[in-house]
């Protein structure tokens, strides 16, 4: 990735740094966990500014609950996802090491709504396997329980029975002829449409958890359409859900160029779109390394385990 | 978030209701005491208009705007109005731009609105199964359109959102977290497709509001109203937004397994009005379904809206004149025994 790009992705997030930390949804917004949660990754990813990083990691531990979740806001305790992605920005950071404990005991005692798979059922998806819901007492999808792994892996959790379900939650999601959706495969016999940002996420989550022969539909359908999406959160997680698996588009940068400059016909992008885009970016490129996707780290670990 | 929908009480009793009425009078007589309340409510009236427009490339705005007007929606009404549409985004496939509202009624929507002297027109969706709404603006055709219409488009999946204490209360959400946007506009218009659908066997305005409750709260898809119920979450959406106007695109709609994986069906109308029940019941007529069969709908009469057809003052078109029977599937216990007889 070009330095400017970089630089000027930077620069983006910065503005929407607030004073005292944390990182707010747009320019001149107010604070929020997904947001702070994201923006720290993809700063720290670029070299940010220590302080910054450090003051918002402390605004994540502010806003943790007793029994160690995240959620979108305080009005909301059922809306948890931001977990995940609080534990992966406080990794490596030896002050918030117990806050990061309190969140992975969360997510290791949390699971969703999930009910016997019936044999003449309209989805076809085993509803029994647990991963992670977005929101609390809801069924498991697709893209928070690939971000639980992904953060349980960083963890040094990867053997967890709770992962290793969740591995194969991921898997009985994944569409026959390759890729993800939000969660469900076939519904009434029909196999329904796979969406990059959810194959770049499930593909993120499992790398290094399982074989790529598993895997190979959903990397060819991601090789296939990543060179056609021009919107962040698509972009992002595709260039990532690659990344994990050693692939990348040999135009990766300009991809993500062109996207950057496409705020000026979509307007101003979200945070965590935006740092989405400038992770995936950076790691497109092999000279990065980016400690979100971990997976060296969950290696590191399983050998000493 | 304005005023309700125009419905009216009337003395007008139809059939359906005197029988209803005189059920009800039976069952208290003998001294039951339980009877649904939907049974024991006035009848309402509403109003609704089917415009024939057989292609996407025809006159929209000005079809809209003569639909408008014979609804009584005039410039005096909307006048310095602040007006946010809520198209039907969901996902997209190459194949299958029928799944979406087409941009072209956004665009006919958007200038008939314009002309009618509102201060501003927006678009905003939150779709339900892509976390990238921008990858479903772009492809659905529709950034195309309101980027050269300098047209403000809002992805509502992650605007902070303010709560409405739950005025259905058909399920068990205390109260509902719609987008704090939806405090600075006047009149929100569900600007719908006409399709069949596998779980409330069609969708039509009053289901495509499912898309204005945010993402970050309620999840990709947004399980937290499927878990409490699709059809108590569409009556309570519906109860506690109190949607202004609705227009249904209809010039290509969706059978079959809708509402992504179906056929497209020409059936060539827009149908429009204030009250989104008896728009729905509308559209269920022309696509041959019976909307006493779906549950929403039936369970809506003469609360939210009219469903009844002696209730529904139809201008425009006749049904007879655009009625074309969408295909049911008949695995699909969603779209069982829903045939208009």
């Amino acid at each position: 990735m070009s330095l400017s790009l970089g630089t000027r992705g930077s620069a983006a997030l910065l503005r929407r740094a607030l004073p005292g930390g944390g990182f707010s949804g747009k320019a001149r917004g107010k604070f929020q966990t997904d947001s702070t949660a994201w923006g720290i990754l993809a700063l720290s990813a670029c070299g940010g500014p220590t302080e910054l990083l450090n003051q918002s990691r402390s605004l994540l531990m502010r806003e943790q609950l007793e029994d160690g979740r995240l959620c979108v806001d305080s009005t909301h305790p059922d809306s948890f996802w931001p977990t995940a992605l609080a534990i992966l920005a406080w990794q490596d950071s030896e002050p918030y090491r117990e806050a990061q404990q309190r969140a992975i005991r969360f997510l290791l005692d949390t699971t969703g709504f999930h009910f016997p798979r019936e044999s003449d059922g309209p989805s076809a998806h085993d509803s029994q396997l647990k991963g992670w819901p977005w929101v609390g007492e809801t069924h498991s999808w697709v893209e928070p329980t690939a971000t639980a792994i992904t953060a349980l892996r960083a963890t040094g959790h990867g053997h967890h029975d709770r992962v290793q379900e969740a591995v194969r939650m991921v898997l009985d999601r994944q569409l026959p002829h390759g890729g993800w959706n939000y969660g469900n495969t076939l519904v009434f016999g029909k196999e329904l449409h796979p969406m990059p940002e959810s194959t770049g996420a499930g593909l993120a989550g499992l790398a290094g958890l399982v074989g790529r022969d598993v895997v190979l539909p959903s990397l060819s359908y991601l090789q296939d359409k990543v060179t056609r999406l021009r919107t962040p959160i698509s972009l992002g997680w595709s260039l990532l859900g690659l990344a994990a698996w050693d692939l990348s588009p040999p135009n990766a940068e300009a991809l993500a160029e062109r996207c950057l400059a496409n705020q000026g016909r979509y307007g101003e992008y979200e945070t965590s779109a935006l740092s989405l885009l400038i992770l995936g970016a950076l790691a497109a490129d092999k000279n990065n390394h980016v400690p979100f996707l971990s997976i060296s780290a969950h290696h590191d670990r399983m050998s000493s385990e | 978030m304005g005023l309700p929908p125009d419905h009216r009480n009337t003395n007008g009793l139809t059939r359906r209701d005197l029988l209803r009425a005189a059920a009800a009078g039976l069952v208290i007589g003998t001294g039951l005491v339980f009877v649904p309340k939907r049974y024991l409510r006035l009848p309402q009236q509403a109003q609704t208009f089917v415009a024939k427009v057989n292609d996407y490339q025809l006159d929209i705005a000005g079809t809209l705007l003569r639909g408008m007007m014979e609804l009584g929606v005039n410039r005096e009404e909307v006048q310095g109005k602040r007006i946010l549409l809520k198209p039907n985004l969901v996902e997209t496939a190459s194949e299958s731009p029928h799944i979406n509202t087409h941009p072209l009624v956004l665009r006919g929507a958007i200038e008939a609105f314009l002309r009618l002297g509102a201060a501003t027109v927006m678009v905003a969706e939150g779709p339900g199964h892509r976390r990238d709404t921008l990858a479903v603006y772009e492809e659905s055709g529709l950034a195309d359109v309101l980027t050269e219409d300098r047209i403000k488009f809002h992805d509502i999946n992650y605007i902070t959102g303010f709560e409405l204490p739950n005025a259905g209360r058909q399920s068990t959400m205390k109260t509902l977290t719609f987008p704090a946007l939806f405090q600075e506009v006047d009149w929100i218009v569900s600007v719908a497709k006409m399709k069949t659908h596998h779980w409330t066997g069609a969708t039509l305005s009053m289901k495509n509001l499912f898309g204005v409750m945010p993402g970050r709260y309620y999840g990709w898809p947004k399980n937290v109203l499927h878990k409490v119920g699709i059809q108590n979450s569409i009556l309570d959406i519906n109860a506690t937004l109190k949607p202004h106007f609705a227009i249904v695109d209809g010039i290509i709609g969706m059978e079959g397994d809708g509402p992504i994986m179906g056929q497209p069906k020409q059936v060539g109308v827009l149908v429009m009005g204030r009250n989104l029940p008896a728009v729905d019941a509308t559209c269920c007529r022309i696509m041959g379904i019976d909307p006493y069969k779906v549950s929403y709908l039936e369970r809506a009469d003469n609360w939210l809206g009219p469903i009844s057809d002696r209730s529904i003052e139809q201008r425009g078109e006749t049904i007879a004149s655009v009625q074309t029977n969408f295909e049911l599937i008949d695995t699909i216990p969603a779209q069982q025994g829903i045939r208009l007889t």
